[in-house]
């Protein structure tokens, strides 16, 4: 099922088993995974089906996790934290220190992946430039709207060049033409070998880039496959329907119109 | 860019980071960074100047209010002088500047502490927990520092010359020790908290300790100058097993066993735990890390978890005091909205504190001035009542803000064509949720001073304080209720704030005037009444939409 340009290589991330449960209730319940370079994944699922909180784990951010996750072939609950400095990282909520202007953001961003400081700075500014964010490249970041924030955060994630990166829904806040440029990006960062790890709700978008979509629900993966192969194998065709589908929800059409008659009512 | 120069002073200990296994150029970028943000916040105590505040001004707020913490360290310095009880004096001074840190580190720096940020953006990096949390630690320790630094200079100084070196060192190494004690007892505030609740509650109990703090200060003001009355003050002490529990007489004791008389067990006992107790502390602060961490995550998430069908009461007051359904909506409205909004509450809840304490402040300088209780019970004292109404121009003000004030575009979305309900309800709604809690305790206070025979005149002052609210509504400029931000406050009305105080002096005087008169309350209760209903009518007879 999974094919990849190197033909049989080592996965760059190999999850067994996971688990993991927040107090007495079950988040993941059993994860079973293999990525290999290269491969653009849409990780899909209901919310709180447990997208979220096996990226945090990836990257070491939950603990209490049960079951064994390697990153680049090495346990990361070894202690050893080498492995993040190949991993870039846009949170689902846009957290950053506001209070900092983007120069000063990114440049401490950088130096924690290890940049040299002038080195992330001059990188820093021209990926703002190429978004069109050059003239606001010294003001605070609390001044800024959704999409540039959005952008700030995905310039912080890709300016040590990392060779894995976890999306949590990135594009949302830009407008057409940056998510057109985004999805180049991601384009061609992927066929160059960077293995992507992207977690979205908008189903057309996920649709066109992945290589290979993961759906998740109630803590299990439930598909495992390219578009094409999910197509096939439930006769849907849209990953919308597909993701209703194996989701279970069938009703939408009644919540809807039984939601209408209640807008009705004045 | 962003680089603070005197955090340099670190560099010499460089080896000793780096021995603890700590990335030391790693930790010093990230404290810069932290102190950079820092700067460009504003701590409690100085909100009222920052109407002038640069944006772009990139010193730290909090350093230049240190001078604050100075002035008030002043208090201190009548206990360190008086040489009466070393156990008494000095558990004063532990107990003043306990409270004072401790306050200060919830309302200031539960930000450094609880910033949930730091957990998608640090630990997400090729960076080790032990760099970041000691980045953290020095955070805290250095605003720690430099608060209690300026709390203590001016007793330390005062208490070399008076009392000596020895005085001097027992006084420096105790307050470190104090130090470290606090920053424990605040930690493990916050975990209990964090066990217990979610972030929402634990960010309700940081506005109330911000809001305890403020009220403390300024009425701390009125009494420093009493307190140098106390210098000659005998006091016998002798420390009680209880004691054990107040943990400023810890902090007491080496005090009192070394150069005091006091050598029984007790003050020994204490004197280890003064040395102990934060050591221990501080062990089971490092073993609750952890946990605490864990906790933390609790304060990003939102359980909504929120009463359901809490409506009743505002419901049921809405219907008693306002006509019409939109006047009722924003009464309700009005009414959760002061009720939730934490930056409102930290605006209005200190006035109110000060509302409640003036008119008692005044009465008893009376009480102190003029020949005693008894004299006070017959007189006419309770027009000082009429100071629980010294905060309702700006409250009113107040009023037309909100940190959430982006929300306001309801207002011009929603079809509202007359906005008077809307000014009538909030006002109202004011006046029920938080001037009537006030005046109620403060009558039954009065009545239980100065007797049943001030009903009426309670009932005048009632009066009064609602036809102030009004002519206050009217004298101010307007602005919908909750619609603009916070930063534009305090500015070009003080002149109309400072005529209105006159007027409820003038309300007050004329109070005093007709009681001259035979049933002279009963005669202005009847103007004021007149007044009153027309008034509130006249104010909201025709406001445009906006």
């Amino acid at each position: 099922m999974i094919e990849t340009a190197g033909g049989r290589q080592e996965p760059v991330i190999s999850i067994r088993n996971l688990e993991m449960s927040y107090g007495s209730k079950p988040i993941l319940q059993g994860i079973d995974l293999d990525v290999y370079q290269g491969q653009i994944i849409g990780y899909i699922g209901p919310n709180g089906a447990g997208k979220s909180t096996t990226v945090k784990i990836m990257l070491g951010l939950v603990e209490g996790h049960q079951g064994e996750v390697k990153i680049f072939g090495r346990d990361i609950s070894d202690g050893d934290i080498e492995y993040k400095r190949r991993i870039g990282y846009v949170p689902e909520v846009a957290e950053l220190y506001d209070s900092l202007t983007a120069q000063e953001y990114l440049v401490f961003i950088g130096e924690l992946y290890g940049l040299p400081q002038r080195k992330a700075d001059h990188k820093a500014r021209r990926l703002m430039a190429k978004f069109g964010l050059e003239e606001v490249y010294f003001d605070r970041i609390s001044s800024y709207s959704k999409g540039m924030r959005q952008k700030v955060l995905l310039i912080s994630s890709l300016l040590h060049n990392p060779d894995i990166l976890f999306l949590d829904e990135p594009l949302s806040g830009l407008d057409a033409n940056s998510v057109m440029i985004v999805k180049e990006i991601l384009a061609a960062l992927a066929a160059e070998g960077k293995t992507i790890f992207y977690s979205s709700h908008i189903m057309d978008v996920v649709e066109k880039i992945s290589s290979r979509i993961l759906l998740l629900n109630g803590g299990r993966i439930v598909a495992d496959g390219s578009f094409e192969e999910l197509r096939e194998q439930s006769h849907e065709r849209s990953l919308e329907q597909i993701f209703n589908d194996l989701t279970g929800f069938h009703e939408y059409k009644d919540v809807a119109s039984s939601f209408v008659s209640i807008v009705r009512e004045v | 860019m962003g680089s603070v120069k005197w955090l340099q002073i670190l560099d010499p200990l460089r080896g000793l980071f780096e021995r603890s296994g700590v990335d030391y150029p790693m930790m010093r970028r990230i404290l810069e960074m932290k102190l950079l943000m820092d700067g460009r916040r504003v701590p409690t105590l100085i909100q009222k100047s920052s109407k002038t505040a640069d944006p772009d001004n990139q010193s730290n707020q909090f350093i230049k209010s240190l001078w604050i913490y100075v002035v008030i360290s002043v208090v201190l310095v009548p206990f360190v002088v008086m040489k009466t009880n070393y156990m008494f004096q000095m558990s004063l001074v532990f107990g003043i500047l306990m409270f004072m840190i401790t306050t200060s580190m919830i309302s200031d720096f539960s930000s450094v502490m609880l910033d949930v940020r730091d957990r998608n953006i640090l630990f997400s990096k090729p960076v080790q927990r032990r760099t970041i949390s000691m980045a953290k630690l020095l955070h805290v320790l250095i605003y720690l520092l430099l608060l209690t630094g300026s709390l203590t200079v001016v007793p330390l100084v005062v208490g070399l010359f008076r009392h000596g070196v020895l005085f001097f060192l027992l006084f420096l190494v105790e307050v470190i020790l104090m130090d470290f004690f606090i920053v424990v007892l605040t930690a493990v505030l916050y975990w209990l908290v964090l066990r217990f609740f979610d972030g929402e509650k634990l960010k309700d109990i940081i506005n109330y300790v911000q809001i305890g703090l403020t009220i403390v200060m300024t009425v701390g003001y009125q009494f420093i100058s009493r307190l140098f009355n106390f210098v000659d003050l005998k006091v016998a002490f002798r420390p009680q097993w209880w004691e054990i529990f107040i943990f400023p007489a810890w902090f007491a004791s080496p005090f009192e066993w070394l150069l005091g008389e006091g050598k029984s067990p007790l003050i020994v006992i204490f004197s280890v735990l003064s040395v102990v107790g934060p050591l221990v502390a501080w062990w089971v602060y490092s073993l609750l890390m952890p946990s605490f961490e864990r906790n933390l995550q609790k304060l990003a998430s939102h359980h909504g978890r929120g009463k359901s069908g809490g409506f009743r009461l505002q419901e049921g007051l809405g219907k008693l005091f306002c006509r019409g359904k939109l006047e009722r909506l924003f009464f309700r409205f009005s009414w959760d909205m002061m009720g939730r909004e934490r930056d409102f509450k930290l605006k209005v809840y200190p006035q109110l504190g000060f509302s409640i304490i003036f008119p008692f402040i005044f009465m008893f300088n009376t009480l102190r001035s003029e020949g005693g209780f008894a004299a006070m019970r017959t007189g006419k004292g309770f027009l000082f009542l009429y100071f629980c109404a010294l905060m309702i121009p700006s409250i009113i003000m107040m009023l037309k803000y909100s940190g959430n004030y982006k929300g306001a575009w309801i207002y011009q979305t929603a079809p509202l064509t007359d906005t008077a309900p809307v000014y009538k309800g909030a006002l109202k709604a004011m006046v029920v949720r938080l001037f009537a809690p006030v005046f109620l305790l403060q009558a039954v206070i009065f009545l239980i001073i100065f007797g049943a025979r001030i009903v009426p005149d309670l009932v005048v002052i009632l009066l009064g304080v609602l036809l102030y609210v009004v002519v206050s509504f009217m004298a101010l400029e307007k602005g919908l209720p909750f619609s603009q931000p916070f930063q534009g406050s305090q500015s070009g009305s003080g002149f109309v704030i400072f005529g209105l105080l006159v007027l409820l002096g003038v309300f007050a005087g004329a109070h005093f005037g007709f009681t001259f008169l035979p049933y002279g309350e009963y005669l202005y209760m009847l103007l004021l009444l007149v007044l009153n209903l027309l008034a509130w009518k006249l104010a909201f007879r025709e406001l445009p939409a906006s």
